[in-house]
């Protein structure tokens, strides 16, 4: 017990401290390195006041070290300063567009799972049949189709052709659960279809050596129907190793909503973040980064800590 | 008594070559087959097209298929197929030199990195996690921030991000490939011989690491197209009217509306076709060398 306490502990700090240097490394790219960051935003063609002003509101005359400090302190107040394009504290913009990204990749990731795991399941059943190279064909294709192509398809044939579904994702705290719905459906289906073409190979390879087993041939051989040998006996032990896909998916979503998000105009934390580049809005730009990092950061210390509880020999304290 | 030897006639190289490409795998030679297309058709596209690739008004704004328009016309009357084919040879360059220079920088850090080991081992290891937890395309917006609005739409800085979006995961590989390979014999041999580490480095780490960074290259080469088109789509890569294809798609997406879907199939088509090609052949590759590969690893 000491021992599995021990080693999330380290996990955990591990984290804090990547944590901290992906803080270090937003903060030195975008404001240490050479160039000043006011004419950056403001152009070659700026007023020596307007400069200024900007410098002063920025605090750019004090050494990079202090303003990092100060950046770091408040951050973890929970203050990330006032956007320079609009008046408002960051906190208050990012938190409706932080909700919006979660909600759609939530609905991402329960529409992965049956779109990874059914034609796993078709393909090693039908292993080497037609219909096996046929999916193999569309999962390589999938995979190597670009998200914003995926998206830009998926609009076209379900908003320009279907006229199923409204062309631009617009939702703010007034829409209802189904206009949240109606929004989020291609965009998270985008994304789902990129993370499940990603497992499917995998899933697939991994069911098939399970089902060569000799645990499953006993079953079997027990006279368990086809279907409780498949979904009670091969598919969870086929999941296990396909865990770790799992996470780097969430890894992918957190840097695929910002162009999935960008086409269908959704308004979260993807979008925010091409937006604030776009409008030089570099305090809105870090802290818009730093979240996203932060999330990539903790999903992967839970997918860790999650496996070092499900390893059964940790778990006995052997 | 001796037997007469019976000397067969040395394979040319040709057939020698021949034979190889029979044993070679089926994704490995369908792979090869569509990148030689590819480049065919890039370098073909650099010297002609059916219409320059910038001409305005060489058919009706916004129509689609037709025989002097196979993949249709732009809404300023521009042929998208010479556009597609003008483009393949910058999102073939981008690609190519963008993982070069990510593979020389990465495998220099990491071969150099597990080599020697030690407390400089353990900060690079850091860094280089810090940066890896950063999401692909995330990574590539904060070095477009940092170039700053003055280089926007440069190849060079495309190029640089490439790399620099590349070079941590490379060099994580190459520094698992070093620890693997410290270990033997020959190692602690060149290392008694008082050999600096850098020549240990380029004479014995880095040819017992080809395997393993071929392969790595293949793979990265796969999803570099995706990453400079994801950029371009976005507004922060190549600037129009540069035909590269990312910024095709998003130029003609508009289009969308008036029912000419070719606009944007067709250098999708392009798009996605060479990333289907790279992967085959990453694969193929990693099958002959001996090695495993997670292909549309991001």
């Amino acid at each position: 017990m000491v021992q599995i306490l021990r080693l999330i502990g380290g996990r955990i700090l591990l984290s804090l401290l990547t944590l901290l240097l992906v803080s270090l490394i937003i903060f030195a790219a975008v404001e240490v390195l050479p160039g000043d960051v006011a004419t950056r935003i403001l152009g070659r063609e700026a007023t020596a006041g307007s400069l200024a002003a900007l410098r002063a509101q920025l605090h750019l005359e004090d050494p990079a070290t202090l303003r990092y400090l100060r950046w770091l302190g408040g951050i973890v107040r929970g203050d990330f300063g006032f956007a320079l394009t609009s008046a408002r504290p960051i906190s208050v913009i990012l938190a409706p567009k932080l909700f919006n990204t979660l909600i759609l990749a939530l609905a991402a990731f329960l529409l992965y799972l049956p779109l990874a795991i059914i034609p796993a399941l078709i393909q090693a059943i039908r292993r080497d049949r037609p219909v096996d190279h046929g999916l193999s064909v569309v999962t390589l294709v999938l995979l190597s189709t670009p998200d914003f192509l995926l998206a830009t398809i998926l609009l076209f044939i379900f908003v320009m052709t279907a006229g199923l579904l409204p062309s631009m994702s617009i939702v703010d705290e007034t829409s209802t659960f189904t206009e949240y719905l109606r929004a989020i459906a291609l965009p998270a289906l985008t994304l789902a279809i990129v993370m499940a073409a990603y497992a499917v190979r995998m899933l697939r390879d991994n069911l098939i050596e399970v089902l060569d087993s000799e645990y499953v041939r006993m079953a079997e051989l027990k006279g368990l129907s086809r279907r409780r040998v498949l979904l009670r006996h091969a598919l969870p032990n086929a999941l296990i190793p396909s865990l770790n896909i799992t996470a780097l998916n969430v890894g992918y979503v957190i840097g695929g909503v910002v162009v999935v998000e960008k086409v269908f105009s959704y308004p979260g934390l993807g979008s925010q973040l091409v937006n604030a580049l776009q409008l030089l809005d570099y305090p809105l730009f870090e802290a818009t980064v730093l979240i996203a990092a932060g999330f990539y950061i903790v999903a992967n210390m839970l997918a860790d800590i999650g496996s070092i509880l499900l390893n059964p020999r940790l778990r006995s304290g052997q | 008594m001796t037997t007469a030897s019976v000397s067969r006639p040395r394979p040319s190289g040709w057939q020698q070559a021949s034979r190889l490409w029979r044993r070679a795998p089926r994704s490995f030679r369908i792979g090869a087959v569509i990148l030689a297309f590819h480049i065919l058709a890039a370098a073909i596209g650099l010297f002609w097209t059916p219409y320059g690739f910038s001409q305005l008004f060489t058919g009706a704004p916004l129509s689609g298929m037709s025989w002097q328009h196979p993949f249709g016309v732009d809404q300023s009357g521009r042929d998208i197929l010479s556009r597609v084919l003008y483009g393949g040879h910058i999102v073939l360059l981008l690609s190519i030199s963008g993982t070069s220079l990510g593979l020389v920088i990465g495998a220099t850090i990491g071969l150099l990195s597990g080599y020697i080991g030690g407390w400089l081992d353990e900060i690079l290891q850091r860094v280089l996690e810090a940066i890896i937890s950063i999401p692909f395309i995330v990574l590539a917006l904060i070095a477009i921030a940092a170039a700053g609005p003055e280089l926007a739409g440069n190849p060079l800085l495309i190029v640089l991000v490439v790399a620099l979006v590349y070079a941590p995961r490379i060099a994580r590989m190459a520094r698992a490939a070093a620890l693997d390979i410290v270990t033997r014999d020959f190692i602690t041999a060149a290392r008694l011989r008082g050999e600096s580490a850098w020549s240990v480095m380029w004479r014995e780490l880095l040819p017992n690491a080809t395997s393993v960074l071929l392969v790595e290259f293949a793979l990265r080469a796969g999803y570099a197209p995706v990453l400079i088109g994801s950029l371009g789509f976005l507004g922060f890569g190549m600037r129009p009217p540069m035909p590269e294809w990312g910024l095709l798609i998003s130029e003609n997406r508009a289009a969308l509306i008036t029912n000419t879907p070719i606009t944007v199939l067709g250098p999708g088509l392009a798009l996605a076709s060479l990333v289907v090609g790279l992967n085959l052949f990453t694969e193929g590759l990693a099958r002959i060398l001996g090695r495993s590969v997670q292909i549309g690893q991001r």
